[in-house]
Parts: structure tokens; C-alpha cells; sequence
């Protein structure tokens, strides 16, 4: 099994991944919004997020929580890994079909990690 | 053709309506996109005598076949119009993200005619365009712009993944040197763009697209993109360089070169230029570089400083942003007599929130102390002493420049009208009123001539000759002799307008040996379009030529390809030379094609297609 580990402090928030994930997934074209890996910046904190997609789910949460990463407190849904109707991300815009990271296929051949000029993202084998 | 999305969006702001065009195939492809197609389409239905703020001008935002397309560095987008500081054509250019997210969106542009009534923004979300009303945020900031229109939008998750274009205060004012920013911190900086937008009286555009990009074989774009991500890998300016220190890595380099502009041109070398130099700012106040979309590189700066003076704008204790990049730092810093980073990072996020080119605003600031120091501009006028090395000056300018308050309001104008009204434009240092970048000829002669006949000005991004005659990118060059000059400059600038059409980032071509071959493949990958390499460089010799064109229609004529006097005559640089712009120019003109005039000859223009 691989899990993809995530070195947020590399990141420059390029979308390079996106656009590879989605270029993955589809006939030829690049989509970042069909993207199965996210990336949000912290304007604030000045550093970059990512978020890869997990499991979908049919309705919103109905409680909510706040993360607290290094003292700084963020809405638990902007960084949850759900394929979720109160998002726009990881739903194809155009179907509504829910994405989810399948580490581009078997064997694991993640494009993402791949494409990551400044190794932000890496495989790790569990 | 893949990776065009073949279509237009014109916006009539005089009539509040707007249509889709398409764009025919004939028309587009020997202008490839961007800065080309932009070009072609403001000289076909632009009187180039035009009032740059009448309604008659237009204002054009065009993105390259590449852009968005995840091709490394394929951020860029381009704003074209009739300058309101050069009154020549006028095309700046913006990576970011604001660029890809319009293609995505389904447009390859967006053409704006007309004046609005009262202030409006455009918003687009794929196939919703509408024009709406910016009356609650006119008046903001560029980064409250933005904020305002996230927050109007009610799901916060959908906001997140819009993007925004907008002018600050100064462009609203008609700031001649104002800019058009996108993503907060990226400018589409020079020729007074963003004045236009102000004349229009359209405040932003705030686009979401959530369509794709096609391309004809992903799997050899794929590739095609790999060993470009190679090439520049294995560059030493793109690959080390820029992702360490950023562009302000040239401050040393520049300054070891004896060409780095000080106390406005008076010196060329400045003493404590490590304090302000881009290997400083990444052990002082870098937080994280940033990337524009899909770029390998990373060389913006996240950087925090703490407040070295209230001045009202921001947050009062801390100060966050992105920048400085090295002309902003060597104009706002040395030309200006200072090294106070801090101080330099502040006036640049002043710049950049208030909507104005960070190049201009500091070169106009550094004509500011010459006058003053001259005895020309009196205390009276400027409200304080303009000194060079005065930080405080330098912050308390540059915002009155922004609200054009007091002195702010001429300074507003620009560097040359500054000194015009005060009897001296000699002590402006630039070329057909645009203000010139921080490189001075007189220690590299190539830039002269560039300055003197790039087709907007005194400009360094129409052709970075530094690239070969001091960074050795492609051939090292002697910097010190004119002799093969004029074939350089013409040769950087033809490849620079192809890249600039493109929506490629002109840093690509700062890797070694990312020649046309490279971006032939890259653009071919994309779009199936089978371009080659001739057909390439005539595409940049033709969009070299149509500016041309725009610029003697409107009235510019040979003696407007010149330089500053102090280049010309008083002796600087490494060697006490002066720039001999009138052993290359003549040639220059000869390699283009054009008579001793500077005017394209009927066999040129045919050759071309512009007959
Ligand atoms: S490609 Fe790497 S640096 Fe760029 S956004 Fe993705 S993780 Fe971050
Ligand atoms: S591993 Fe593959 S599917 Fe998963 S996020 Fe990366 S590119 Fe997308």
C-alpha cells in the first residue's frame, strides 16, 4: 500500500499537480477543477495547502468543527478530504461524479508526485 | 485547433451588453495569441491618434495558446491598449492565475470598448457574464477589491475559487503609471494600463471557469512538458538562481557589472547594494517563494516586514505581501539612494495595493530627489526634503502618488511630466516617457539601443539582452562594445513577442539554450497547429513590425528612438563610456528592414503580410 505524504512547507501553491491529475484522468485535457489534488492558499499565514481526495459523502456535515494547525485556527470543511456537496471541489463540474485520489491507477503511478518541481509531495509505503 | 479556446468575449461598457465572438483560425495564426493577437485586433479597430482615455480606445486582456495549459510557466495573460504615459501601444504582462482561470472560464480574451456610466465589474463564471456594479468598493485598494468580491459571493467555498483583475485608487484617479493587478500581488505593470481601465470605469473582473483545455495528444504534451521542465531545471539562472534569491539576485550581480542605477543615473555603483540584494531578502524577510500557475521556477516572494512607518494603509503593526523583485528594489532602493529593505518592501506593497507600476512609481520618485536636490523642486512643493537615502520619502511619495494628493498629483503622471513641469525633463531617465528599467546602457550597450526602440519604451522585458551580455545564459557577450548589437537586440526582441503571445512567462527563456525549437515544441504539443520554427520567427518579426506601425500612426517619429541625455553624454559604467546608441541604431534600422527614417519599407511590410 502507498500514502501520498504531503510537505506543505515546499509548496509555492503552483497547481502543477492539478493540472497533471487531471490530464491523468481524462482524453486529452487539463482541467485543474477535475483535479483529484487541491491547492489552497493561507493569505494570512502565507503558505499553501493541499488537499487530496478521500472518500465522497452525500450530505453536508451537520456539526462543525475549526482545525488548529501551528496556533492558527481553519475551517475544518475547507480543509476536509470529502467529496462533498457543499464544495465545489472534487465533484467533476460538468457530471457531478464525486473524485477520488486512486494513486493514478495499479501499480501506483502518481502523476502528481511526479510533476512536484519543488517536492512537496512524495509516495510513502505503508 | 486544441489549446486555443477560439473564443472572445467583447464587452461594450458604454451600452452595458456584451457577445461572444468566435475567432477565426486565418486571423489568429499569424498572431499565435496574447501580445500578437492582442496587438492586431487594437490596430485594426483602434484610430492609433485615439485619446488613450477617450471611449473610442480599448482596453484588451488576451491569454496564449499555452496559457493555462500547465506548459511550465504558462501563467501569463496580456493587457493591451493606447498608452496614456507613451501614447504608443502599450501591452503588459501578468502571470499569476487570473490568466489560466479565464481560459478555463472558455475565452481566450475579453475585449472592452466604451466607457461606463458609473463603476462596474465584470463577472464572469464559465457562460454567466455579467456586468455588475463595483459602487461599494470604488475607491478601495486593490487587495480590498478583491476581498470585497469573495465576500459578496454566498457560497465561501465557490469564492475561494474565483480570481480576480482590478485597479486600486490610482488607476481610478488616472494615475498615468497605473497598473492593472491580478491575484493581489501581480501586475500587468507598465504604460499606464490600469489608467485605462480607470477611464472605463471598470474596477475589476472576477472570473471562475471550471471548463477545460484541449489538447490534441496528452500524452506527447506530456512529454513535450517534461523536457522543457528539464531545460530549465538544468539552467543555472532559472534552475538555482531565481527559485533561491528570486529576480532580486541581480542586485550584486548588477551592481559587480558597474551598471546599477543610483541616485537616479548620477552613479552606477552603490555602495551597501548587499542590504537590499535578493540573497538579504531571503534570509531576512522571505516567508515562502510562490509560484505562478504551473511554474517550476517559484521566484515571488511571500514576505512579511515589520511597519517602519504608519502610514494609514494595512494593518498597522505588521506587513505582509509579496515582492520586492529586483527592479522594484534597485529603483525604490539604490536609484532612490536607499537601503532600508523594509522600507523598499513597503513602498512596493503600497504599490501594488493602490494599483501602481512599481518601476515607474520609483523612477519618478528618484527624479523627485534629483529635482529637489538641484535646487528645481522646491520644499514647499514636495511638503518635505527629498534627499536621496530619505526612506521616509520614499513611502510618504509613493502614497501621496497613489490618492494624487499635493505633490502626488503631478507625480502621478509620471516621471517625465514631473520633470517637465518643473524645467528640467532633462533629469528624466526614460525613453518615450515610459521610465526605464534599472540597467544602465552605458555599461551594457545593447540595452540602449533596446530601450531606444522597443515599441513601448525604455523597457528591459522586450528584450532582456542582460540574458547573453551578463548572465552568459545562451553566449556571453562583451557588454562594453556595440559591434553585433543591433542583430541582438532585434534577435531578443522578435523572441521575446512570440513568447509574450504565447502565455509563456518570459523566464523560460533565462534557461539555457530555451530557444524556438523549445517553445515550437511546446506550442505544437498543445495545439496540433504544426508551427515552425520560420514560421515562428516571422510571427515575432511581424508583431515587432505592427506595433511599429501603431506608433508612427500615432505620431512618433525617429527622434523619439533615443535616450536620456546623461546616457548619451555623460560618462558612466565600468569603463566612463558613454552608450554609443548612434553606432547601432542606424544599422538596426537597416536589419529591420526599415529606411533611414525608421519607417518600414513597402518590401518589409509585404514580406510580412501587413500590406
Ligand atoms: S506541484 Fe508541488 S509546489 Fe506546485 S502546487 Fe502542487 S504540491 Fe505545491
Ligand atoms: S496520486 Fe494521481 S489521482 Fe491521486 S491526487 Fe495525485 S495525480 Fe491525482
Amino acid at each position: 500500500m502507498i500514502r501520498l505524504k504531503i510537505d506543505h512547507g515546499k509548496c509555492t501553491g503552483c497547481q502543477e499537480c492539478e493540472t497533471a491529475c487531471s490530464m491523468k484522468h481524462y482524453t486529452n485535457e487539463v482541467n485543474p477543477k477535475k483535479s483529484r489534488i487541491r491547492v489552497f492558499e493561507d493569505e494570512e499565514e502565507q503558505r499553501f495547502f493541499l488537499i487530496i481526495a478521500g472518500p465522497t459523502t452525500t450530505a453536508e456535515c451537520t456539526s462543525k468543527f475549526d482545525v488548529v494547525i501551528a496556533g492558527q485556527q481553519y475551517d475544518g470543511c475547507t480543509l476536509c478530504r470529502s467529496s462533498c456537496p457543499a464544495r465545489p471541489w472534487f465533484t467533476e463540474p460538468d457530471t457531478g461524479v464525486a473524485l477520488k485520489c486512486d494513486f493514478c491507477g495499479d501499480p501506483p503511478d502518481p502523476h502528481c508526485v511526479k510533476v512536484c518541481e519543488k517536492g512537496a509531495l512524495s509516495i510513502m509505503e505503508i | 485547433m486544441e489549446a486555443w479556446m477560439g473564443k472572445i468575449l467583447r464587452v461594450n461598457l458604454s451600452y452595458g451588453d456584451y457577445h461572444i465572438e468566435e475567432i477565426d483560425p486565418d486571423y489568429l495564426r499569424p498572431y499565435l495569441g496574447g501580445r500578437g493577437l492582442g496587438s492586431k485586433i487594437l490596430y485594426d479597430e483602434v484610430d492609433p491618434q485615439v485619446d488613450p482615455f477617450s471611449p473610442e480606445n480599448k482596453l484588451i486582456f488576451m491569454t496564449g495558446p499555452l496559457t493555462g495549459t500547465g506548459a511550465p510557466c504558462s501563467s501569463r495573460y496580456m493587457v493591451i491598449t493606447k498608452s496614456p504615459l507613451s501614447g504608443t501601444i502599450a501591452c503588459s504582462n501578468s502571470g499569476g492565475f487570473f490568466g489560466p482561470e479565464l481560459k478555463f472560464a472558455g475565452y481566450d480574451g475579453i475585449i472592452f470598448e466604451g466607457v461606463a456610466d458609473e463603476p462596474v465589474y465584470l463577472w464572469i463564471n464559465d457562460d454567466e457574464v455579467e456586468i455588475r456594479s463595483a459602487a461599494e468598493f470604488w475607491g478601495k485598494t486593490t487587495h480590498e477589491t478583491e476581498d470585497f468580491i469573495r465576500a459578496k459571493i454566498e457560497n465561501k467555498y465557490l469564492a475561494k475559487e474565483i480570481r480576480v483583475a482590478s485597479i486600486g485608487p490610482a488607476g481610478e484617479k488616472l494615475s498615468r503609471i497605473a497598473c492593472v493587478i491580478n491575484d493581489k500581488n501581480r501586475a500587468a505593470g507598465r504604460s499606464g494600463v490600469g489608467a485605462v481601465m480607470g477611464s472605463k470605469k471598470l474596477k475589476a473582473i472576477a472570473v471562475r471557469g471550471t471548463g477545460k483545455i484541449m489538447l490534441p495528444d496528452k500524452e506527447a504534451f506530456h512529454k513535450a512538458v517534461l523536457h522543457a521542465r528539464d531545460v530549465i531545471r538544468a539552467g543555472p539562472v532559472t534552475g538555482e538562481a531565481l527559485p533561491a534569491y528570486g529576480t532580486a539576485v541581480l542586485v550584486n550581480i548588477i551592481n559587480e557589472a558597474k551598471i546599477l542605477p543610483t541616485n537616479n543615473w548620477q552613479v552606477t555603483y552603490f555602495e551597501t547594494a548587499n542590504k537590499i540584494a535578493g540573497e538579504t531578502i531571503a534570509e531576512t524577510i522571505l516567508k515562502r517563494p510562490k509560484g505562478c500557475f504551473a511554474c517550476p521556477i517559484a521566484c515571488g516572494r511571500l514576505t512579511e516586514i515589520s511597519d517602519p512607518q504608519n502610514t494609514g494603509m494595512g494593518s498597522p503593526k505588521y506587513f505582509k505581501g509579496e515582492g520586492p523583485e529586483y527592479e522594484t528594489v534597485e529603483l525604490m532602493g539604490a536609484s532612490c539612494g536607499i537601503d532600508n529593505l523594509a522600507a523598499i518592501t513597503k513602498a512596493n506593497y503600497l504599490c501594488n495595493e493602490m494599483g501602481m507600476d512599481t518601476i515607474s512609481a520609483a523612477a519618478t520618485v528618484a527624479t523627485a530627489m534629483e529635482l529637489y536636490e538641484k535646487g528645481y523642486l522646491p520644499e514647499k512643493d514636495l511638503g518635505l526634503k527629498a534627499n536621496f537615502g530619505n526612506a521616509d520619502a520614499l513611502i510618504i511619495l509613493t502614497e501621496k502618488m497613489g490618492k494624487r494628493e499635493g505633490i502626488g498629483d503631478i507625480m502621478a503622471e509620471g516621471g517625465y511630466r514631473l520633470a517637465e513641469q518643473y524645467g528640467h525633463p532633462e533629469l528624466f531617465m526614460g525613453v518615450k516617457k515610459l521610465e526605464a528599467p534599472a540597467y544602465d546602457p552605458r555599461g551594457v550597450q545593447s540595452m540602449g539601443l533596446q530601450y531606444a526602440t522597443s515599441n513601448r519604451g525604455a523597457c528591459h522585458v522586450r528584450g532582456y539582452a542582460i540574458a547573453n551580455e551578463i548572465l552568459g545564459v545562451h553566449v556571453k557577450t562583451d557588454p562594453l562594445i556595440t559591434e553585433g548589437k543591433a542583430e541582438m537586440v532585434k534577435t531578443f526582441q522578435d523572441i521575446t513577442a512570440v513568447i509574450d503571445s504565447s502565455g509563456l512567462c518570459l523566464f523560460v527563456a533565462l534557461a539555457t539554450n530555451f530557444l524556438y525549437e523549445e517553445i515550437q515544441s511546446l506550442i505544437n504539443a498543445a495545439s496540433g497547429a504544426g508551427y515552425t520554427v520560420d514560421e515562428l520567427v516571422s510571427i515575432g518579426e511581424r508583431i515587432s513590425n505592427l506595433e511599429r506601425l501603431f506608433n508612427l500612426k500615432a505620431g512618433l517619429t525617429k527622434a523619439d528612438d533615443t535616450l536620456p541625455k546623461r546616457l548619451l553624454e555623460e560618462p558612466g559604467g565600468p569603463k566612463g563610456d558613454v552608450c554609443r546608441l548612434n553606432e547601432m541604431l542606424p544599422e538596426y534600422y537597416q536589419l529591420r528592414g526599415w529606411d533611414e527614417n525608421g519607417v518600414p519599407t513597402t518590401d518589409k511590410l509585404s514580406g510580412l503580410g501587413l500590406q
